[in-house]
């Protein structure tokens, strides 16, 4: 029911609470976690893409007064189990790797050796005294190298540079492609760039001496994630007392088998998952040994391991993410490995250089695409070859580019009606910096369906207005089924939302407009792109990634405590970082509570308080997922409280009010009692009145909430751009956003959320390029070189709201990826259409002046696209 | 590798500090490292994101370029001297709050700082929304697409002009 949307919080520009702690100063991001006794540590790390490691020289290093610890790749084997993947599809190659570079470097700034020293000063001072015999190997810097059989590969196990290959077929496509009157060809390019949040990567493992236990203070968007993900790569200890712990600890190794036992008892769809993919499980353990032994080895000495050694995790503020701070870095578990070695805490902070080397890059990839068409526009069918350039090492606990390909093949067709669909996907390893997910990963599925769109109006001579109302899915087809598989529901409003967008813009005047203005010697231009994004999506939206995801992820836990004191916490498996949960979540409890905001307080990121849930923040699920949390336990700490106040009021419950935090009778508002009354009849009444609640917590009410009826969050994205051709530059004097993400909570945070994806949209196509030359060396190493767009590129960017009403429960849907996905795409068109009058075809995405002025015939072209 | 160390006094937030450091230290790590002001963040080091950005004697200065010997003798005026003495937020904070300017906030203490530089000038009309952009143009935001950091400074503007006018 909808009786959230009646209260005063949900829906209005609330202030954000997390700012009276920002914009004070008094933030607690990583670089200002300081623990006692704590040292410092830097990387040493590869200035070549690719070369076999002959000697490595620590002598004058060790000698340096403060240095304390140096540990290089071979130190790791000992003392950490090495990275390895854990995902299983076919034709899937995954390598197993330590978390410092062994024997051979693999890309520019692969870490060799970590230095541990009194300050980082000094261990930066030691890395430069260690000398590390290089025999360079020629570098894998494009797809055609990679791709080329002479060359070195680079994971020798593997045997070739092709890393997962698949294809499927949806609907008839032999008959799409005989019935087309029509086929268009067309190959579209997207470059290597980057999340860089403001605050970089970071960790502090901070190590009590005397019991050695290890809490691990980390940037990142899940601390449950960081917890296990290092509880399991670090404390290596030999076999035999792993073997000899397991024996002692025989009760808490038989419960972890029944766990897993009644998890799968209580989770079928886990189950039959995983008899769908024990065959390639099966055949994946027998081809990659390696990774085999190294998975057994691992989850063995978790096992083995006594429970009162895992570590804990704490997430404080986070500088910004993006994608980039879902995984679990090698340099964390080289600082884990580190500080449990020493006995003794120790801090890295990663330096910009770092973290535009190595931090955390993505979208390289390109789309080969053929559409089947009707001279009307009626698209009939679609054959798209995907290539993505990964990088060298996977990210953990997965890898990006795999989950980026099974979600571009699984919304390549939008919101439009699209009956055939053949999908290849190619992942290939290079001599470049890992790649990881990054705002919408899946966005080249957007990117290349709206610009294939605008050149198969322009061959068959319709507007590119028309070609989409031909083909978007209108309500009256509702619901539908997208022929890869996801259901699209009622709410789905693609087609309204275009309308809107055309009708605000008045989009549909545009030639006219651009006519006049090119007479006049003005070169203006207006794209749009149209796309919706599983946001989360429909029940069960993440098996169509692999078997088994949704019933991994489609589970928030919350616990809501009402404590002693007549507040209220909400702990959350959540780790916000920018997204405000500390405001919206609260707004959500404050309503369904009946209680200023105030009294609501949302804890999050720490293992030993937040519920389980490995997801964090990521993947815009928070909206629908943690909303839906909060109100189901709210709701159930509602009504405990309501019982315990009608006691106390000698009333009956149903004629209980709670307005302001006051509880009361309907119709006596001065004969009231307090939250605080409450929570002290609560702890009066004991157990059955307190639920779960621990300590000196008064109610504890816990839910785990599935998702609902999920659903959809769309948009139109409508750029105007003017190009100067004496300089290449392209402004934006418009940019329109007309969407819908269902019920609003907080419209300053959507808003917000919408504008700063697209402003790093527009970075991508304007100015952002992790830049490798053709041997792999990196060349974007400082924001000199990667240019991040300023107050002055980026535009104020005018936005409009379609709210499809419903009843359905929790119907927020996410909005933290949309216009990162949207805009590319829209400004690319934009600059196509600019050019127009001089044929100009764009199929990058990377358009910086200089491209601009090749591009447009004003100077000679230099450059490959790439 | 001995260290040079040199003494250094200066005002910070209006307390005198007397220290000696090593030479080669930056402003932003006396700031941070040795007088606990972890308000002054570092998103690059090099002179680029304005993360970085206190006051020095009234200027808008990038801390993580100049040496903290540079600053001997100076004032310095960093976020933490922004909130009012009970601790609330000042102003200029309060407008940006009320803006919801930021997001992760990890680049806010270099803007407020260089908005609050701004806000000092001494000038009848308060900076055109068209000047506040360029002004703001030296600190990087990754996360919001700077509008509302430029509501957020209109506003204080707004309200200074409104109360320097009444
Ligand atoms: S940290 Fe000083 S300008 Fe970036
Ligand atoms: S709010 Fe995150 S960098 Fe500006």
């Amino acid at each position: 029911m909808r009786e959230s949307l009646m209260g005063k919080y949900v829906g209005a520009r609330v202030n954000r609470v997390e700012d009276k702690r920002l914009l004070a100063g008094a933030g607690r991001y990583i670089d200002d976690v300081s623990v006692p006794d704590m040292l410092h540590a830097a990387f040493l790390r590869s200035p070549y893409p690719h070369a076999e490691i002959g000697s490595i020289d620590l002598t004058a290093a060790q000698a340096l007064p403060g240095v304390h610890l140096i540990l290089t790749g071979e130190d790791l084997k000992s003392r950490t189990y090495p990275f390895f993947g854990t995902l299983n599809f076919p034709r899937f190659y995954q390598p197993t790797f330590w978390a410092l570079a062994v024997d051979r470097v693999r890309h520019v700034g692969d870490p060799v050796a970590i230095v541990v020293a009194d300050s980082r000063r000094l261990a930066e001072d030691a890395c430069e005294l260690i000398e590390v015999d290089y025999e360079p190997l020629p570098g894998i810097a494009t797809v055609e190298q990679a791709l080329d059989a002479d060359r070195a590969v680079v994971w020798p196990k593997s045997k070739t540079n092709l890393h997962y290959q698949a294809s499927e077929r949806f609907g008839d496509v032999d008959a799409a492609f005989a019935a087309a009157e029509r086929v268009i060809v067309e190959t579209f390019d997207q470059h290597r760039h980057s999340n860089q949040p403001m605050e970089a990567r970071g960790i502090v493992a901070e190590v009590d001496p005397s019991s050695g236990e290890m809490t691990i203070h980390a940037s990142t968007q899940s601390a449950h994630m960081v917890k296990w993900c290092i509880a399991l790569l670090t404390g290596r200890r030999p076999l035999r007392r792993v073997v000899r712990q397991m024996i002692s600890q025989r009760d808490h190794t038989k419960a972890i088998f029944k766990g897993m036992a009644d998890y799968l008892k209580a989770t079928p769809a886990m189950v039959a998952a995983l008899k769908e993919m024990a065959p390639v499980m099966l055949k994946q353990n027998v081809t990659n040994v390696e990774r085999t032994k190294a998975m057994n080895g691992a989850f063995v000495g978790l096992m083995g391991r006594d429970p009162k050694t895992l570590p804990a995790a704490l997430a404080g503020d986070v500088g910004g993410a993006f994608g980039a701070k879902t995984a679990v870095h090698r340099e964390d578990v080289a600082v884990c490995a580190a500080a449990l070695e020493l006995g003794r805490s120790v801090k890295w902070i990663e330096d910009r250089n770092e973290h535009l080397t190595v931090g955390s890059q993505a979208r390289e990839e390109s789309v080969d695409l053929a559409v089947a068409v009707r001279h009307d526009g009626t698209i009939l069918g679609m054959r798209a070859r995907l290539t993505i350039d990964s990088g060298a090492y996977p990210g953990f606990p997965y890898g990006g580019a795999v989950i980026a390909a099974r979600l571009a093949r699984t919304m390549f067709p939008g919101p439009y009606r699209l009956p055939a669909l053949e999908f290849h996907s190619r992942i290939i390893t290079s001599n470049k910096a890992t790649y990881l997910p990054y705002r919408g990963p899946w966005e080249i599925e957007t990117f290349v369906r709206e610009r294939m769109l605008d050149v198969v109006a322009r061959q068959l001579g319709l507007s590119r207005a028309e070609i989409r109302r031909r083909n978007l899915i209108g309500d009256d087809e509702l619901p539908a089924t997208m022929v890869t598989g996801p259901a699209l529901d009622v709410r789905m409003s693609a087609r309204r939302v275009f309308e809107k967008a055309m009708d605000v813009t008045g989009a549909d005047d545009w030639e006219k407009t651009r006519a006049e203005a090119f007479a006049a010697g003005r070169r203006i231009g207006m794209g749009f792109a149209t796309y919706i994004e599983a946001a989360p999506g429909p029940p069960g939206y993440m098996d169509n990634v692999g078997p088994g995801f949704s019933a991994m992820v489609d589970r928030e836990p919350i616990n809501a405590v009402l404590e002693a004191d007549g507040t209220v916490t909400l702990h959350t498996q959540q780790v916000t970082h920018g997204q405000s949960h500390e405001t919206t979540l609260a707004q959500l409890a404050a309503d369904q509570l009946g209680v200023p905001m105030e009294v609501i307080r949302i804890s999050y990121g720490n293992t030993r308080t937040a519920p389980f849930g490995l997801v964090g923040t990521a993947g815009s699920r928070a909206a629908t997922f943690a909303s839906g949390a909060v109100l189901l336990a709210t709701k159930g700490l509602r009504d405990r409280i309501v019982d315990l106040a009608a006691d106390l009021l000698e009333a009956a419950p149903s004629d209980i009010v709670v307005e302001d935090g006051r509880i009361h009778v309907a119709g006596t508002p001065s004969i009231a009692v307090t939250l605080a009354d409450v929570a002290h009849a609560a702890r009066e009444k004991g157990d059955e009145a307190r639920g779960a609640a621990r300590g000196d917590e008064a109610i504890r009410v816990s839910e785990l909430f599935d998702g609902g009826a999920g659903g959809w969050s769309g948009a139109t994205h409508v750029c105007f751009v003017e190009i100067d051709l004496d300089t290449g530059l392209v402004k934006i004097p418009r940019y329109v956003v007309v969407e819908d993400c269902g019920e609003i909570i907080n419209p300053a945070v959507v808003d917000g959320q919408i504008r700063g994806g697209v402003a790093q949209g527009i970075g991508a196509v304007l100015y952002e390029k992790s830049t490798y030359d053709d041997q792999g060396q990196f060349q974007a190493g400082t924001f000199m070189d990667y240019l991040i767009p300023t107050a002055m590129e980026i535009p104020d960017i005018e936005i409009h709201h379609v709210e499809t009403p419903s009843d359905v429960f929790a119907n927020y849907r996410g909005v933290g990826e949309g216009g990162a996905i949207g805009a590319p795409a829209a400004l690319c068109n934009a600059i196509e259409d600019a050019l127009s009058d001089l044929g100009v075809r764009i199929t990058e995405q990377h358009l910086p002046p200089a491209r601009i002025l090749e591009l447009a015939g004003v100077i000679p072209t230099l450059s490959p696209s790439r | 590798m001995t260290a040079d160390r040199h003494p250094l006094s200066m005002t910070v937030n209006g307390n005198r500090i007397d220290l000696v450091v090593e030479s080669r230290r930056t402003l932003a790590e006396i700031l941070r490292e040795d007088l606990g002001l972890t308000g002054t963040h570092l998103a690059c080091e090099h002179g680029v994101c304005g993360a970085c950005t206190v006051a020095l004697d009234g200027k808008a200065v990038r801390s993580c370029l100049m040496l903290a010997l540079q600053a001997d003798g100076g004032a310095i005026e960093t976020v933490e001297s922004l909130c009012d003495d009970d601790g609330a937020l000042g102003p200029l904070q309060q407008a940006m709050a009320d803006s919801h300017s930021f997001q992760c906030a990890f680049c806010a203490p270099g803007f407020l700082m260089t908005a609050h530089c701004l806000l000092a000038e001494d000038r009848d009309i308060g900076p055109t929304r068209d000047e506040i952009r360029e002004e703001l143009s030296g600190n990087l935001c990754r996360c919001t697409g700077y509008q509302s950091i430029v509501d957020g400074v209109e506003r204080a503007v707004t309200a200074l002009v409104e109360a320097r006018n009444a």
